[in-house]
């Protein structure tokens, strides 16, 4: 079984190509959901496709028992208008019944899939072979997918990508202002419609696969992991796809080779839902802890090193004003752990400002530099705040303290030209000049 | 022998208060199924009708759903360390109880530290953690039991197959957790409503909002092996939206949710036995009750619109 053989197998590649389009469509739909903040809507209609999958496996097991491989066409069917009657039923509470959406939400998804339990115990012991059919859509069986699957999920997603791609300089508008889109012309209701119809067959699609009890993972997630590397909606659309597509081709893979590995008494097959969910939230976390700029491990990092980066310059003025000190002098005016300041001080050596004799730390030849220029700029500041902005007494110093670590060469040049190069700060203290020691 | 054997859905109640009365009188007679579903129904209603206003006021009801997900993991995760710590021998149910606590705890942890610290929408964050966590539990009861129905039944519960021991269970909690309720009643309403005027009077938002979580979690955890999760968020809504539509005193709606609920489940049992005496079909006893309290939002909602209607008709 090689990685080829999933998409071309003929017994492979149904499951495959059927999960990677479903995945698709339902991680696009996910990104318009995300952005409207009402991503657990698709959680709700997800589950209300239950009665509409048991009523439709049992219409056909009535009528035409002859035809199962056909069966999917009706739950299809069956799950697009219940979960159609169920977003209806939620707009219909939260605007008739002035209900919470999360209230009304949870209330929907209760009582759908509660109707659904009743018919599908009617089902147990009446169609027994039936109800099996029923309960493997609750956490998704891809295996038996077939080509005639792969047609019409290719159609439908399709169908989702054309939409979005077509409408995407609407679609961004309405994502973003509503208000504006209406004063602009968009047809923002017609869009909205859209948008619903087509969120429904994502999701009625990915119940084959994924399951009407974890189907909202699959709008969820991709979406999440995408929003991490990119603020361009073009790009969060077309990364959220490609961590869909990925996730739902790797969970089927595992579900796949999973179920041989673990068949070694009795068969076992491990439901294709739960692996493509743990698949795509694992992209989510990852992306969340790691992704550059918003990831939490880059802003915990940048947060450390400005951090260490104050306390640096702040023992570089403490050590300008004084001369020398030894280890305990400076640590007394620091309220910080002796890690951290042994740490800052290992850097200041590294790079050559501070030096250590006799147990005194003092400041080099480029230490002093560096040091003067903190001073100028924090002098700088006040004298700023003091004169164009008319701060006065303690308040200024103390803004100052934090602004010297924050200004930037080119403020520091536009502050010098707008006060005409002084030489002296509110308090008379002499200004360093920037050329000094050159 | 049940004594509800072949009744209709008014035979039931007639039987049903004829007991309550006898029992009245003095004449004991052991609880038939029936008698057990409506008990541990009710006593479930009860807990959930004192807790879901303030979930449902909090804006919890979805993280609610998450918890009555989640747990599963727990339930799973206990099982599956109870059997390689002591090979399955020590194994009960408090072990269990344990694992879905600890499983409810760490949900919010998770939803919570995602919110805060990762800085992801709340909605998407209670979506992640628990769609994740569930396929988690769903994974490892499928490699260990070999059967995935485990985790359906662990949703929907089995209403079908209760006793007493689940109607001692259920009714310990409704008096914990209306007694809790009705002891920090004042500090409740204060915070759900009114957070700054709260933290003026020296209440603590975030232990209230702990001890609400938790409450949710008992409740989750004490219907989960009763009659499952499903029924625990329709109780915890389902009533409470009902009641809203006719007052909006909270102290008149933690009355009438649990009577609401109350109601439902007998009416429910009254239905699911009434089908399996005339129809011979038997049905999930659960499912019923969600859909009765389901009707009765419905057709609470249609009768409010309705007299809403007739008295503008009536004033015009």
């Amino acid at each position: 079984m090689s990685f080829l053989d999933f998409f071309t197998d003929p017994v492979l590649r149904g499951p495959t190509w059927g999960t990677l389009l479903m995945c698709i469509s339902s991680s696009l739909m996910g990104v318009v959901l995300f952005f409207k903040k009402r991503i657990l809507l698709g959680e709700s209609l997800s589950h209300a496709t239950y009665p509409g999958v048991v009523a439709g496996v049992s219409f056909f097991a009535f009528f035409f028992p002859a035809h199962e491989e056909w069966t999917f066409v009706a739950v299809l069917g069956g799950a697009f208008i219940s979960s159609l009657l169920g977003l209806k039923a939620i707009e219909w509470m939260e605007q008739k019944g002035k209900v919470r959406s999360d209230a009304a939400l949870c209330f929907v998804l209760a009582v759908f899939f509660g109707i659904g339990t009743v018919g599908a115990s009617a089902m147990q012991l009446a169609i027994p072979v039936w109800y099996q059919q029923v309960q493997i859509l609750l956490f998704g069986q891809a295996a038996t997918m077939s080509d005639s699957h792969i047609i019409l999920y290719a159609v439908l997603s399709s169908a989702v990508v054309l939409f979005i791609t077509c409408s995407f300089r609407p679609l961004q508008a309405l994502l973003f202002d509503r208000d504006f889109a209406k004063s602009a012309g968009i047809p923002v209701l017609f869009l909205e419609k859209m948008v619903f119809w087509l969120l429904l067959f994502s999701i009625v699609l990915g119940i084959r696969s994924v399951g009407v009890v974890l189907m909202s993972g699959m709008v969820i997630a991709p979406v999440i992991a995408a929003r991490q590397f990119t603020h361009q909606l073009r790009m969060v659309f077309f990364l959220s796809a490609c961590f869909g597509a990925l996730s739902g081709l790797l969970g089927n893979i595992l579900s796949v080779i999973g179920s041989s590995y673990f068949s070694f008494q009795e068969t076992l097959t491990l439901p294709t839902g739960p692996m493509i969910i743990l698949v795509s939230a694992s992209f989510a976390l990852f992306s969340l802890l790691f992704a550059p700029h918003r990831g939490w491990i880059f802003r915990l990092s940048r947060m450390v090193f400005f951090r260490l980066r104050c306390l640096q310059e702040n023992i570089l003025k403490a050590l300008w004003r004084n001369g020398s000190l030894s280890f305990l002098d400076l640590r007394k005016a620091h309220a910080i752990s002796s890690f951290s300041f042994r740490l800052a001080l290992f850097g200041l050596s590294q790079e050559g400002w501070i030096e250590k004799k006799g147990g005194l730390f003092s400041l080099t030849k480029d230490g002093i530099q560096k040091a003067e220029s903190v001073v100028r700029l924090h002098r700088l500041w006040e004298l700023y705040l003091a004169r164009a902005l008319g701060f006065e007494g303690d308040r200024i110093h103390r803004n100052a303290e934090e602004m010297e670590h924050i200004l930037t060469p080119e403020l520091e040049r536009q502050l010098t030209v707008l006060l005409a190069n002084p030489t002296a700060d509110p308090h008379n203290q002499p200004i360093p000049q920037k050329e000094r020691g050159l | 022998m049940n004594p509800y054997w072949g009744a209709g859905f008014f035979e039931f109640f007639a039987i049903f208060f004829s007991r309550i009365g006898q029992f009245m009188l003095g004449q004991f007679s052991a609880l038939s199924a029936d008698e057990v579903q409506v008990g541990v129904l009710s006593c479930v209603a009860i807990s959930c009708g004192v807790v879901g206003p303030f979930l449902v006021l909090k804006k919890m009801a979805m993280f609610a759903n998450s918890l009555s997900h989640t747990i599963l993991l727990g339930i799973v995760s206990s099982y599956l360390l109870a059997s390689f710590l002591w090979g399955g021998g020590m194994f009960d149910l408090s072990t269990l109880l344990m694992g879905a606590a600890v499983a409810a705890f760490l949900t919010a942890i998770f939803t919570e530290g995602f919110v805060r610290f990762l800085r992801l929408q709340e909605e998407a964050s209670v979506g992640l953690v628990f769609t994740s966590l569930f396929a988690l539990g769903i994974v490892l009861v499928t490699l260990y039991t070999r059967n995935v129905h485990l985790g359906v039944e662990a949703v929907m519960g089995n209403v079908d197959a209760l006793c007493f021991s689940d109607f001692r269970v259920a009714a310990w909690l409704a008096a914990f957790n209306a007694l809790l309720i009705a002891l920090f009643y004042r500090p409740f309403q204060i915070v759900s409503f009114d957070s700054n005027f709260a933290k003026t009077l020296g209440i603590s938002c975030g232990f209230f909002h702990s001890l609400l979580l938790f409450l949710a979690a008992t409740v989750c955890i004490g219907a989960f092996r009763s009659v499952g999760v499903l029924l625990v968020l329709a109780f915890l809504v389902g009533p409470y939206l009902t009641a809203r539509l006719f007052s909006s005193r909270l102290s008149r709606l933690l009355l009438l949710s649990p009577l609401l609920g109350i109601l439902a489940s007998l009416i429910g049992v009254a239905l699911s036995r009434h089908l399996l005496s005339v129809y011979d079909l038997p049905l999930s006893t659960g499912g019923i009750v969600v859909m009765v309290i389901g009707l009765f939002y419905v057709m609470a909602l249609f009768g409010k619109l309705c007299m809403c209607h007739r008295w503008e008709k009536f004033h015009a």
